[in-house]
């Protein structure tokens, strides 16, 4: 049964680029030998961790989308959490959540479609058509506590 | 439209829920209703990357913004709660603020 994860992992920032693209490469060769695909990588570069792992205030971050079997990545999985170098990794099926946001779109653009029709418009939104003119206004409806996030940078 | 600003009374039957003021007078309460984010805007994918997304929902303490105070559906709220606890696993949003 072959199902899509995604897994993320953060690389030590004292890594090379050499090496960063040498974990890739393990990773790679794993999913070669066991069977799978991946379908894209995306290397987010380096990013201020929003806490300190260990000492490390930085990190490298690495998106991968496989497609495989649950043992393919439960092998991804344990190799990763003997590698020194990954400070924090994530495995996540995407594939059923995928699923769910494609009916619901799906589904949003069929009622806007068919509610268009009923109103004797065409089925499709025109350019320019529509009501984005108050829509920031509707966008700080959501907080009613009046208080600043503070957030990430403290 | 569902949209549009309604003014006065929040949802349910708590009208006027603290809008004594001082000296005992009744003054109209303006509330603002809420509006799930993520019902008005279509979003239909809460995802963990996307750390844009989810910052307004962790305040200064980092603890995640109650469904109270935001206005979230219950559905969104389930779903967001998910997304923020596996951006904290990956430091891309912390788990508290020292």
């Amino acid at each position: 049964m072959t199902r899509k994860y995604e897994l993320v992992y953060v690389v030590s920032p004292e890594a090379s680029d050499d090496q960063v693209a040498d974990l890739h490469n393990q990773v790679e060769a794993i999913v070669q030998r066991i069977g799978g695909a991946i379908e894209r990588t995306d290397n987010w570069g380096r990013r201020r961790l929003a806490y300190e792992i260990g000492r490390h205030k930085e990190g490298t971050y690495v998106l991968e989308v496989i497609n495989g079997t649950g043992e393919l990545m439960k092998e991804i999985d344990r190799r990763i959490k003997v590698t020194d170098l990954i400070i924090r990794h994530l495995v996540v099926r995407v594939d059923e959540t995928e699923a769910v946001i494609a009916r619901t779109k799906a589904a949003r653009t069929k009622t806007s479609q068919r509610r268009r029709v009923a109103r004797g418009l065409p089925a499709d939104r025109l350019p320019g058509e529509g009501q984005r003119g108050d829509a920031d206004d509707d966008r700080d409806d959501r907080f009613d506590m009046g208080n600043e996030r503070g957030g990430m940078d403290r | 439209m569902n949209g549009r600003k309604s003014f006065g009374a929040k949802k349910g039957g708590r009208a006027g829920a603290g809008a004594q003021s001082k000296d005992g007078q009744r003054r109209p309460m303006f509330r603002r209703r809420k509006v799930c984010k993520f019902c008005s805007d279509k979003i239909d994918d809460i995802n963990y990357k996307d750390s844009k997304l989810l910052l307004p929902f962790v305040p200064e303490r980092a603890k995640i913004l109650p469904r109270r105070i935001s206005g979230t559906c219950a559905l969104h709220q389930r779903k967001l709660r998910v997304a923020l606890m596996r951006a904290r696993q990956l430091a891309l949003i912390p788990y508290t603020a020292e």
